[in-house]
Parts: structure tokens; C-alpha cells; sequence
């Protein structure tokens, strides 16, 4: 029923879409069939060229088949598709969606758990279904999300996850992706852009170098005692001893430890990048470097460890006051070039960073050099290869989950309105909290 | 109080023994105890020398003739005959005389650290009363009153500015004895660490009692743009500029309704008194701190606002490490500036892999030519020594600025002349002039060059040598902060 | 500029890496007088023109199909491109020393005039953003702040010079959480009230503090009324003190000052008009003002303006029912309104920003441009002199490569006044030289270190300036 409305609704879609999609109850999962044909729309499988006058036919949530002049079913539903753009659903590489509701309000997030090392915490755990930002992300055409704990050295696994579904159960695509690790950082205060930021004329910061190196000296100790501890760990296990008493912190460590589960090192500048190449080598880890600001000052280490790198926002400041105004927004061009494989994480779920800006992430590093195609890959194949999901989500290929978006338009531009969002072949709720308010007082009488 | 006396006097002089046998191989007539030559400031002559009176040019094979603490007489060598009988003569040749040097704002003899190279004198202060007090105690500022946090202008925070330098002076900081040594003869010194911190003083850098210090005893406020921290008021520098400018407003309201008053009591309300606008309306000029471009501009901009009754201000400014990139506007104000001889350097630990700024290194790199470039355009400065403690890094940091292009004569005179015209007391000192205060430096050769050897100082007539040769210093303060640091900012 | 160059002959043995930087920014200026041609000229008033615009004398001197070359003016082909007006945030923090004086609840006698700085390299990313004029505030601990003033961002010019010539100027309020936080941020005492809490700790004492202070400007003003009175008269009188903070608000009831109020529930919003017009004085700007959708009515009634995020939501609790239709719903009821930044990265990209707002609510293009560049200049008074491309308007003016709409464009080249501030491909140009340059410095500073007698400095001397956080 619901759907049935919906397929008419898309079909009159008129240029400005200013209705919500549904008219039930507000931030419902997706609900009815998982089964139609798009037709008639300019597909963009990512996985190959183009296909004006396309369709894709989705059956029980997977993708049947992407093409021109596709025989469908007579059964199956007909969305006309004329006019529109069938994109994969774009995928937000590093976030915390679902973790945290108000940033300011401690009560609403569920990022950063007590302790140095948590490895065995999961963030599917914690993702709230309800969360307000959940609609309000899926509404610009991101169906899936990598959301992670963070914070402290070991702050858990992240998950990642569907943007829709009625429980954590249903969302979960990959609950346990990767572990999150911060690299210690030989934190000296860098306050090098405005007088008022600390750093005097005879500059250097307020901490002292010596000291700062000495915390961080230990916390690499602590680092390296903690996985070897787990190595010793998983030997004692295997060998499985009289008394042996499992450990949850340290069973959590025998997946990266075998090299089946990542490691996400948060990494930012070139001396932490390095640090962490050097500890993936020393601990044998397979990783993915984090917000590495200064990925592009080590690309050819990263590229000789064939390390993938998630970045974060490119609508961010320079690191430093002498840096080229663009060099944000040049770094994803710049690690193409380097043949690094390399996705867009928003970082942190608020504010300008919102998880729903994420396409316009990719797009200010199309305005600076990035093919745009290539930026297209960076919010959904790469992030789905990278989180070791390529075979199931990031292009619109057969037998893939159908995550896909239909909009009037390229999804990287803000203008562009997504029309529908489909998840695992579901239509999902376009509605969210902030749309039923400007329903609300639009219609507030003058 | 005479054991009391001589025994300070000992402690900066050379030993008694030395003294007597210095002078009696120089044959001079009359050689009286320490104590005796200090009470009649003594009369000296300097032959033979050359004369670098600062006030004109320079003279070879001069004489300087010093008596009851003045100079009596600068020029050619005198005729063995008209030597004074009284006179001691002292041979200079192959020595060069100047003026004593004078720190253009410091806080020498504001700090109770009598010197370690002498035992506690008995009775002296601090005897009797344990180890010598802390090197690092600070400057003997009043705390603002009131125990709670300020609320506005009205509440007078970090205000000080009726005390003077004079009024807290200590003798025997040691601080005095180690600028004596290096030449220096006087300092203009400031109360400091508050908004309006209170009034400087000129003082030479040695006496018996703290008035015998005192050549004028109040010269300027000084004014800092500190702050009082979040939650009392002023909490930021824009609150702290429009606390001086409120301050302005109310001494300027205050002088205005204390004459209405005084001319007509009857049928008003008093003006209520204020102390700290009474400090304001005696200040002759008021100190301003500006390193960087930006704050210089500020600063220039702030000061034109700043009247009493319609009479500007006399501001200088201190600070100036980046007043090279200021030469228009500083010399179309004619404001004159106080210019730090600490320069910023990168922190001795700082990170390696830190990415400073452009500006900061070259604010660093530059801070050495500010002095030559305001020399070149006749803007008026002097030097500081911004809590650099010894003589030796002083010399070293002109040195620098004399490297970076500051003509030497230029140098000597912003130790000199300049701060004594500055401060206004260019009548009694800065120079080798007849009548002038009799503070001198007998130097072994060019005085900024590395290898000269300071042999006297004189300091209101009465001679000081300096020890031998000073121990490498050991890192003056010990970091931001700590020891006496100059003037806080 | 000149004054800079010639110092760095007179003073400077050595590279000047910083000083050449600055001064490069206007050493393009040499040529005042610039035809683009051929480019898609959006002049937000006047609809677009395909054709030229020449700007002449710091101002627009023409725009058409088809305009003259004068002769020696510079002419840029901008076949392909875009021309639109400087851009405008009418909220931002950048080249300010100082932000917030949070030590008392009305901090009027403070302004940001007094601590800026021309040298933050805020102001050159802006820049090449597009932004030439922003409207510096003062920060949102007090329910009465400091003294706001709108800058021209011409990079390399003293403070002095970056003001906007006749812009009048504002005051900062705020209302809500910021604040009402001082009050509540210390620990309960003993009675349950916060100890050395600075008042208010609510939204009603918020209101309370204003009417206050606005009390007090109307008896200061009344006092100062009957002393002049007397004066005249010849009488002799005692003139009653000068008060910084009350002459502010006192400018504020004479309507010499605009007020710029910091806001995001509604019924804070409807608090103020009421004391505003309880007082017979006019709010210019809300800011922020995220719930202004559920009072656009009122707002528009009271003839305030509304400045406000594109899509920013869910950092704070009263930014909960923050929605990115906000801009759309206000433009619809009546509400001059524009998008601002309060923050120097988001300051960079207004452009995008206005984007939004064609999908959240369906703006037309210009509507959306409209938000950055004219109503803006509108809410700050001074859409006399930019805002949109007018003959006879300041030569304010962005070459982009594409539709600034489009989040694949980028702004090539910024006019203020005529004069180049901004120029993409010089930026580049410049890079690697100013690479060696710094590395020399670096050289020399490290052999000056190890050299003998390096040292002639002892420790790092603090800034004159004393430290604050920033407003975020």
C-alpha cells in the first residue's frame, strides 16, 4: 500500500520536491515489497559506464541486473524512472552516527567508554535506531555508515551499518569491522594560527617537547604490552592449559591479531602516520589509516604498505597557518595520483561535519582536481572495499545489496534533491523530525 | 648602623685590602676607608682617557674631573699642576669613559635578593632571619583590593597606579650589583603585574638607604594588558583596553569636578576620592606595551584617545621586537619606544617537527634590525633588558642589533642619552657633561665588543670595580616565569 | 603597501617570506581598471547578464553584452565563468585577539575594534572563498556583549584600513544557553545556588539583565539630559561620569547602533522583540535564530533581519529543532535573511551553503545567492555600496570557475574595490617560492642558534597579549 503510493508519487515527482515521500508514521524502517524495476532512468553502476534510458530490476532486496531494455518480470513493480538518476547509496567511511544524539549533552553519547583499551566493545551495541540523525543523513542519499567508538587508545570495534532498519540486528552489516585505535601523538600545543591561540612570538607551545615525548613514549609501551599481552594470550588459548580463563578484552584481539579483522589507526599528521606504518609492520596488522591529514606528505609509504586511508572532512582548515589555503581539499586528488585506495568519513555526527554533508565532501575535492568519478567512488565502492564489503554494497552490480538512490540529479551537488532512498531494496521513510517541523510551521497561518 | 654600612659596602666593593693596594701603587694622596670615601663621594680624576660623552663627539687623551658625586669638569688632560689636591687620579690611558649605562625599564631594586656573594650582613636585611629569601620573589605589588572577582571599571581591578618604584625600593637587590657590574649606572625602574601598575622611578644602582637611590620619583605608569581572568573583570584584552579607556574618562571627569568643587564647595557634592585616578592624573607619561606590528598600530591608535582635560597623553611604547615593520606610523607620531633586548627565540624545547608560522620566524629573525631601522629613521628609543639579568647577554643582544645594522654610537646612545631624554632626566644624566650626576663606565676598549672588561663604574661619584672577571652565568631565570624576570607583561 | 615594500630595502637584509606574502596579495594592484568579458555576470538585483563588466575607480562603471575596453584597463576573458558579488557573513570571529569578555553579564563597554588583527590568515582563507565583507562579533557569554564592526577583508592593509568606511556599527546580544551557562557552570553551594555564579542562570534572568541595562541607559541618558540642561543655563554642576557601557546602549535606543542578537529557541526570540519594543528600540539582526521558522511571523513584524546556519544542528540542546528549511521558511514569510558563518572553515564555503537552500525549501538561485551577498548587505545597512553588481556600486567582486551554486565551482579571483585580493592562479604560483623562502629562514635561524654568541635572548617571552580561547 505504502509502496504503491509511493511508486505514484515518484513517477509525478514534480522539479521541487517539498512533500514528504510517506505519510506514515514519521522515521518508520523501510516497509513493503523489496522487489521492482527502475526504468527509464540514467543508471551510474560506479562499477561501470553510464546507462542513459537504464533500468535496474531489485528482487528480494538484491540487485537482479543493472542494463538497458532489461526484461523484467510481469509481476514486478514499475517505478518510472524518466528524468531521475539511479545512483548506489553512498556510504560515510568513519562516523558516529547513532553514537551520539547531542554533542553537548553527555547523556547522549555513547563514543568513548572508560579505560585505554577497550577492544571488545562493540558500536552496534549502542547504535540507537531511533536517533533523529539517522532520517535526517539517509535524506541526502547515504544508506550506509562505518560508526565507531572513539577516544581512547583502543576505544572498540566499529560497525559498520545500514542507515535504515527497524532494530541494531537489522542495521548491522558488519558489526565488528575493525578496531579503532587512536596513534599516540606527540601532542606539543600547535597554535600556530592567531596570537590568541597560545603560541608566543618565540613560538614552541606551552608544553614542553621533553614532556610531551615522555607521555607519549609510554603510551606506545602500553600499546605494544597490550598486544603482546594478547599474543600471548592467543597462544595460551590455542594451547588451552589447565585453568585457562578466557579474557573478553583480549579474545576481542585474536582477529587483528591473525590479520581477519583491520585495525582503524586515527592518524593525523605525518609523524603519527609513520608511527603507525611502523607499528602495523612491528605488530603485523592489517590497517586503515584514519583522517591523515598529512596522508599526502607520506604517500609513498602508504602506498608501499598498501595501506587504505579514510579521510575526513575536506571542508576543513589547513593544519598549519603556511599551508596552501586548498590543501584540504586537494589531499583525496593527490593520494589518487599515489594509487592510494582511499574513502571520505565525516568524523564526527554534528554540525558541519553532519554525516548528510558527506557527498559535498567529495565534491569540494572534484571543484579541486579529483575526477569525479573517482570522488562518486570514494563515498561508495571504496568505503565499501575498504570496510571489506565490496561484494556486497558500493556499485550497482547483480547479486549486491539494493542500496540505492534516485534523485534528480548528480547526489554531489547540494541543489540536488534525492527522491527516494532504497535499502536493501526497501523504499525507505524520506521523512525525518525536521522535515515534519517544516511541515508544521510552513503551514503556520500569517 | 655603621658596622651595618660598611659591611654592605664591603660586599660590592673590592676587599678593603685590594682597594688600598690598587690605590696606594698609584701614589694618590689621600686613601680613606671605604665608608669615608662613600660619605664624601670623593673626588676623582680620569686622565688620560678617551671621552665618549654621548652629548657630543668623542675625545681622545681627555680628562673627566668628578667631585662631591657631579662631574666638575670634562676635557683635555689637565696640567699635572692644576691637579685638585683633593683629587685621586686615576690613569686612563688606553681606557675609554662613558656614560653609565641606564636600563630604560626594568624592575632592578624591586626585589628583595641581597646579593649571595657576601655573608648576610648582621642587622642588614634579611639577617638573622634564615637563608637568603627566594631569588624569584615578585615585584612588592599591592593585590587588587577586595577579595572578590571584579565586576567592572567601577571595582578598580589590577589597579596599583598611586604606588611608586621609589616608595619600594630595596637597596640591596642584588639585581644591582650584577647591572653595576656591566656598566650600568641607572635604571628606570617599574612597579609591574598590574593593569596600572603604579609609577616608575629613576634611581641610580647604588646607595645606602633606598632614597639615596631616587634621581626622579615618579616618571611614568606603567600599563599592561593583562587580564583577570574569565570570570572577573576585565577577562579579555578588549575588556582591559576599555578599562584604561574608561579609567581615562573617569580621571578626566575626576580633574574636572575636583576644581568645580574646589572653587565652589558650598551647594556641591564632593567628588569622592579615588586613589586609583589620583595615581592616573600624576602620571607624566604612561608606558604601553606593543611588540608585535599589529599592536604598535594598536597601541599608536589607543594612546590618541587617552586625554586629561583635553591634554593627550605622553605614551611610549614598549616592547618593539616588531616596530621595524612600524617606522611610518611610529614616526609620525613621534611616540618614542622602550625596545626589549630579550628577542623571542624558538623555546629550547619545542617540538622539531612543529611547522611554525612565516611570521613567527620572521619576527624572530627581524627582531634585531627594529633597532637599527628606528635609528635610521630618527624615531627616539631606548633600550630594556626585559629580565635579561647579566650585563654580558645585554652586551651580547646590542652586539646583535649592531650586527643587524644599528650604528654603534647609536647603541651607546639608547643605553644612554635616549632613556635619560625619554624619562626626562636628560638634565642630570645620559651624558659627560659639567654638572651631570657623576655616573661613569671605564671600559678597556669599545664596550659592545665581547673581550672589553668594564674596570670602574662610577655612580654618583663613588667608584665600583668590578670583580675580575664574572663565572660564565649560569642560564639567568631558569626558564619563563621564574627568577626575576623584566618588567611582566 | 608601499610603506612595506620600501622597508623591506630599508630594514631587511634577508628574505621576507611573511611580508612578501602580504604585500603580493595587492602588489597585482598596480592596474585599477579591469573588463572581464564574456562571462555570465549574476548580479542578484538586476537578474544575469551574459557579457562584461568593467570595474573602474574601485567601483562597477558598467555592465552589458557588450562593454569598452577603456584604454590600459586589464581585460579578462571570462568565457566559461561566473561573476558575482563579494560574498558577505554577516558572523564571524576571524581577525579578532579577543572574542568574549565573559567576566560580567553586560559587557557593552568592550568592542572588537580594539583587538583586530589585520595579520590572521583567517582573513586571506576567507578570501579566497569569496568573502570580502564580514561582520565581526563579539562573542555569546553575555546576554549584553561587546561592540561588533563590519571589515572589508582587503589582506595586507592595517586594521584601520579594512574597515568598512560608514558601516555603522553594532552591538552583540545573546540570549539562551551561552549566557544563562556562566550562571550555572560552578558548583552548587550549600543552599543549592550556584557559589560565585555569575547571574543569570536562566532565560527569565537573561530578559531581567537586558531591561535592566536598559533601565539604567534610560536614567543615564536622563542625567545627562539635565546636566546639559543646567550647563546651558550657565549653572554651576558637577557633569556626571562617562559611562562605556551605558553610552553603547544609549547609542542602541537612538537607534546609532544595530543589534545583532544571538538566539535559537523561539520563545527567546519573542522575549526580545518584547523588550525591544517595550524600550522603543529595534533588533536589526537575529542570529543563529534556528527556531526563527517557528516565529518568522513576529520577526517579520518587528522588522528584524535573520541570520542563520544553512543546515548546522544537534551540537546543543537548543539546536534541536533546528531544521535546513529554516532560510527557506523565513525568505517565504517575509524575513530578510541570510546565511552566516561564526566560524572561520565554514566561512569559506557560504557559497555552498546557500546551495542548500534549493533543495531545503526550493529558493531560486538568486533567492539562495541572495543569502550571502545582498541580504546581508541589507541587514548591515550597507547595501548602498556591495551586496549585488550595480553601476556606482564598490567593486566588490568573485570570478568562479563555474556556478558558484555548483559545489564543483571554485572562486578564481576576488576584487575589492577594484583592486585583487585574491588571484588562484598567483596563490600558486607563489607556493614554491615562499617554500624556500621559509626553508632559508629556517636555516638561518637554526645556524644562528648553534653559532657562537647565538643566544642574545634568554626565555620565550609571552605575547603582549593576553591568551583567550576562542567562541566555538
Amino acid at each position: 500500500m505504502r509502496f504503491k503510493q509511493l511508486v505514484t508519487f515518484i513517477a509525478t515527482a514534480s522539479a521541487v520536491f517539498a512533500q514528504p515521500a510517506a505519510t506514515g508514521i514519521s522515521g518508520a524502517p523501510a516497509a513493503g515489497g523489496d522487489s521492482f524495476i527502475i526504468k527509464g532512468a540514467t543508471v551510474h553502476p560506479v562499477s561501470g559506464a553510464d546507462i542513459q534510458n537504464g533500468s535496474v530490476i531489485v528482487r528480494n532486496g538484491k540487485i537482479l541486473g543493472v542494463g538497458k531494455n532489461l526484461a523484467a518480470p510481469k509481476d514486478l513493480k514499475i517505478i518510472d524512472g524518466k528524468g531521475l538518476h539511479v545512483y548506489p547509496g553512498m556510504i560515510d567511511a568513519a562516523t558516529e552516527i547513532g553514537l551520539v544524539e547531542i554533542s553537548s549533552v553527555r547523556e547522549t553519547s555513547d563514543t568513548t567508554e572508560l579505560g585505554k583499551f577497550n577492544p571488545h566493545l562493540v558500536a552496534l551495541t549502542a547504535v540507537n535506531p531511533e536517533s533523529e540523525h539517522i532520517p535526517v543523513t539517509r535524506f541526502n542519499g547515504i544508506t550506509s555508515a562505518l560508526t565507531m567508538p572513539a577516544g581512547q587508545l583502543i576505544s572498540g570495534q566499529v560497525s559498520l551499518i545500514h542507515l535504515d532498519g527497524w532494530t541494531t540486528d537489522e542495521m548491522g552489516i558488519k558489526p565488528r569491522a575493525g578496531l579503532h585505535m587512536r596513534m599516540p601523538a606527540i601532542a606539543t600545543p600547535r597554535g600556530n594560527f592567531a596570537f590568541d591561540s597560545g603560541d608566543a612570538p618565540g613560538g614552541g607551545g606551552r608544553n614542553s617537547f621533553t614532556e610531551a615525548k615522555r607521555n607519549f613514549d609510554k603510551e606506545m609501551a602500553e600499546l605494544n604490552e597490550f598486544f603482546e599481552s594478547a599474543r600471548r594470550y592467543m597462544q595460551l588459548k590455542a594451547a588451552q592449559p589447565a585453568g585457562f580463563k578466557p579474557d573478553l578484552k583480549l579474545d576481542a584481539m585474536i582477529p587483528v591479531l591473525e590479520g581477519k579483522e583491520p585495525v582503524l589507526i586515527t592518524a593525523v599528521r605525518e609523524r603519527e602516520i609513520k608511527d603507525a606504518l611502523a607499528f602495523a609492520d612491528k605488530q603485523k596488522l592489517k590497517i586503515i589509516l584514519l583522517d591523515a591529514q598529512e596522508a599526502w606528505k607520506v604517500t609513498k609509504e602508504i602506498k608501499e604498505h598498501n595501506v587504505p586511508v579514510v579521510l575526513g572532512p575536506m571542508l576543513s582548515l589547513p593544519l598549519n597557518e603556511d599551508d596552501p589555503y586548498d590543501r584540504q581539499y586537494t589531499t583525496p586528488a593527490d593520494l589518487l595520483k599515489a594509487g592510494i585506495l582511499f574513502s571520505i568519513g565525516t568524523l564526527e555526527g554534528n554540525a558541519n561535519l553532519a554525516s548528510r554533508n558527506l557527498p559535498f565532501q567529495a565534491a569540494q575535492a572534484v571543484a579541486f582536481g579529483l575526477p569525479h568519478d573517482e570522488a562518486i567512488k570514494a563515498v561508495t565502492i571504496n568505503a565499501a572495499q575498504i570496510w571489506g564489503v565490496g561484494d556486497q554494497i558500493g556499485t550497482l552490480e547483480e547479486g549486491k545489496w539494493a542500496d540505492l538512490i534516485l534523485t534528480d540529479g548528480d547526489p554531489l551537488e547540494a541543489t540536488t534533491t534525492v527522491k527516494q532512498v532504497f535499502v536493501k531494496g526497501k523504499p525507505s521513510d524520506m521523512g525525518n523530525k525536521q522535515r515534519q517541523l517544516y511541515e508544521k510551521y510552513i503551514n503556520r497561518p500569517n | 648602623m655603621t658596622q651595618r654600612f660598611s659591611a654592605l659596602w664591603r660586599s660590592r666593593r673590592l676587599p678593603a685590602s685590594w682597594s688600598t693596594a690598587a690605590l696606594t701603587a698609584l701614589a694618590l694622596a689621600s686613601v680613606a676607608p671605604p665608608h669615608l670615601l662613600a660619605q664624601t663621594k670623593g673626588t676623582w680624576l680620569l686622565q688620560d682617557a678617551r671621552i665618549v660623552p654621548v652629548s657630543g663627539p668623542a675625545l681622545d687623551h681627555g680628562a673627566v674631573l668628578v667631585r662631591d658625586g657631579l662631574i666638575e669638569a670634562v676635557g683635555a688632560n689637565l696640567p699635572g699642576l692644576n691637579i685638585p689636591k683633593d683629587a685621586s687620579v686615576i690613569d686612563c690611558k688606553g681606557l675609554t669613559i662613558y656614560p653609565g649605562l641606564v636600563d630604560g625599564l626594568s624592575n632592578w631594586g624591586l626585589t628583595n635578593s641581597p646579593p649571595t656573594s657576601a655573608a648576610p650582613a648582621a642587622g642588614g636585611r634579611g639577617g638573622g632571619r634564615g637563608p637568603a629569601p627566594a631569588p624569584a620573589a615578585p615585584t612588592p605589588t599591592p593585590a587588587p583590593q577586595g577579595q572578590t572577582a571584579s565586576r567592572g571599571p567601577e571595582d578598580r581591578p589590577s589597579t596599583t597606579s598611586w604606588i611608586k618604584a621609589a616608595d619600594q625600593l630595596y637597596p640591596n637587590d642584588r639585581a644591582l650589583e650584577t647591572a653595576r657590574n656591566g656598566g650600568f649606572t641607572s635604571a628606570v625602574t617599574f612597579p609591574t603585574g598590574n593593569i596600572f601598575s603604579g609609577q616608575g622611578s629613576v634611581i641610580n644602582l647604588a646607595g645606602e638607604r633606598a632614597g639615596d637611590l631616587v634621581l626622579a620619583e615618579a616618571v611614568g605608569q606603567y600599563l599592561s594588558l593583562r587580564t583577570a581572568g574569565f570570570r572577573s573583570y576585565p577577562g579579555s584584552l578588549m575588556g582591559t583596553i576599555a578599562y584604561i579607556r574608561q579609567i581615562y574618562l573617569d580621571a578626566d571627569r575626576y580633574k574636572l569636578a575636583k576644581a568645580i568643587y574646589e572653587k565652589h564647595p558650598q551647594g556641591l557634592q564632593r567628588p569622592a576620592y579615588d586613589r586609583a585616578l589620583e595615581g592616573v592624573l600624576a602620571s607624566q607619561r604612561i608606558l604601553l606595551p606593543a611588540t608585535r606590528n599589529v599592536e604598535v598600530e594598536r597601541m599608536l591608535a589607543f594612546a590618541q584617545e587617552l586625554k586629561i582635560n583635553d591634554v593627550k597623553v605622553n605614551a611610549i611604547l614598549y616592547g618593539g621586537h616588531e616596530a621595524w615593520r612600524s617606522i611610518d606610523v611610529l614616526k609620525q607620531s613621534g611616540t618614542p619606544v622602550l625596545l626589549s633586548l630579550k628577542y623571542p627565540e624558538k623555546a629550547t624545547d619545542a617540538d622539531p617537527a612543529l611547522d611554525e608560522a612565516d611570521r613567527i620566524l620572521e619576527l624572530r629573525d627581524k627582531a634585531p634590525n627594529t633597532p637599527g631601522a628606528l635609528a635610521k629613521a630618527g624615531i627616539k628609543f631606548a633600550f630594556y633588558s626585559d629580565g635579561v639579568a647579566t650585563p654580558r647577554e645585554l652586551k651580547a643582544a646590542v652586539k646583535k642589533a649592531i650586527d643587524a645594522g644599528l650604528d654603534p654610537a647609536a647603541a651607546l646612545r639608547a643605553l644612554t642619552l635616549s632613556p635619560a631624554e625619554i624619562f626626562g632626566v636628560s638634565d642630570r644624566i645620559g651624558s659627560i657633561e659639567k654638572g651631570k650626576i657623576a655616573n661613569l663606565v671605564v671600559a678597556d676598549g669599545d664596550l659592545f665588543a665581547t673581550s672589553t672588561k668594564v674596570k670602574y663604574v662610577f655612580i654618583d661619584g663613588a667608584r665600583f670595580e668590578p670583580p675580575v672577571e664574572e663565572a660564565a652565568p649560569a642560564r639567568p631565570n631558569g626558564g619563563r616565569g621564574a627568577g626575576r624576570g623584566g618588567p611582566a607583561r | 603597501m608601499n610603506r612595506r615594500t620600501l622597508l623591506i630595502t630599508l630594514a631587511a637584509p634577508v628574505a621576507t617570506p611573511f611580508l612578501t606574502k602580504l604585500a603580493a596579495q595587492s602588489a597585482a594592484s598596480g592596474n585599477d581598471t579591469v573588463l572581464i568579458q564574456n562571462a555570465t555576470i549574476l548580479t542578484i538585483t538586476n537578474g544575469t547578464v551574459k557579457g562584461s563588466i568593467l570595474l573602474q575607480g574601485g567601483k562597477i562603471a558598467a555592465i552589458g553584452e557588450k562593454v569598452l575596453a577603456p584604454t590600459g584597463a586589464k581585460v579578462i576573458d571570462g568565457a566559461g565563468k561566473f561573476v558575482m558579488p563579494g560574498i558577505i557573513d554577516c558572523h564571524s570571529h576571524i581577525m579578532a585577539e579577543a572574542i568574549n569578555e565573559g567576566s560580567v553579564s553586560v559587557s557593552s563597554m568592550v568592542g572588537i575594534e580594539d583587538v583586530l588583527n589585520p595579520e590572521d590568515i583567517g582573513i586571506y582563507r576567507a578570501l579566497a572563498g569569496g568573502v570580502t565583507t564580514a561582520n565581526i562579533l563579539h562573542g555569546s557569554a553575555n546576554s549584553i556583549g561587546g561592540k561588533t564592526i563590519v571589515m572589508k577583508m582587503r589582506w595586507g592593509k592595517n586594521a584601520q584600513a579594512m574597515k568598512f568606511e560608514g558601516a555603522m556599527p553594532g552591538i552583540k546580544f545573546a540570549l539562551g544557553e551561552n549566557p544563562k551557562r556562566a550562571g550555572q557552570a560552578v558548583a552548587a553551594g550549600l543552599a543549592g545556588a550556584p557559589t560565585g555564579a555569575r547571574y543569570p542562570a536562566t532565560r527569565m534572568g537573561v530578559e531581567d539583565v537586558i531591561r535592566e541595562a536598559f533601565n539604567d541607559a534610560k536614567d543615564y541618558k536622563a542625567v545627562w539630559a539635565a546636566y546639559n540642561a543646567k550647563a546651558a543655563k550657565g549653572e554651576i554642576v558637577i557633569p556626571p561620569n562617562r559611562d562605556l557601557k551605558l553610552d553603547a546602549l544609549v547609542e542602541v535606543l537612538d537607534g546609532k547602533r544595530l543589534v545583532h542578537a544571538h538566539c535559537y529557541r523561539q520563545d527567546e526570540i519573542l522575549m526580545l522583540i518584547h523588550v525591544a519594543d517595550d524600550y522603543g528600540f529595534k533588533i536589526r539582526t537575529f542570529q543563529h535564530v534556528l527556531e526563527g521558522y517557528k516565529v518568522a511571523k513576529e520577526i517579520a513584524a518587528h522588522g528584524a533581519g535573520a541570520s542563520t546556519f544553512a543546515d548546522w544542528w544537534a551540537y546543543k540542546l537548543e539546536a534541536q529543532d533546528a531544521i535546513p528549511w529554516n532560510a527557506a521558511i523565513l525568505v517565504k514569510k517575509g524575513v530578510l535573511t541570510s546565511l552566516n558563518s561564526d566560524d572561520a572553515e565554514l566561512m569559506r564555503h557560504l557559497d555552498k551553503e546557500a546551495a542548500k537552500t534549493v533543495k531545503y525549501g526550493g529558493l531560486t538561485e538568486t533567492e539562495a545567492l541572495s543569502l550571502v551577498t545582498i541580504n546581508p548587505a541589507k541587514q548591515l545597512k550597507i547595501d548602498n555600496r556591495v551586496g549585488s553588481l550595480e553601476v556606482g556600486k564598490d567593486a566588490d567582486v568573485l570570478l568562479y570557475d563555474a556556478h558558484p551554486l555548483s559545489n564543483f565551482s571554485k572562486v578564481e579571483k576576488v576584487w575589492i574595490d577594484g583592486h585583487p585580493y585574491f588571484d588562484r592562479d598567483e596563490d600558486i604560483a607563489n607556493r614554491t617560492k615562499k617554500d624556500l623562502e621559509k626553508k632559508a629562514l629556517i636555516q638561518k635561524a637554526s645556524a644562528d642558534q648553534r653559532g657562537p654568541g647565538g643566544r642574545g635572548g634568554t626565555a620565550t617571552p609571552p605575547p603582549t597579549t593576553p591568551q583567550e580561547g576562542s567562541n566555538q
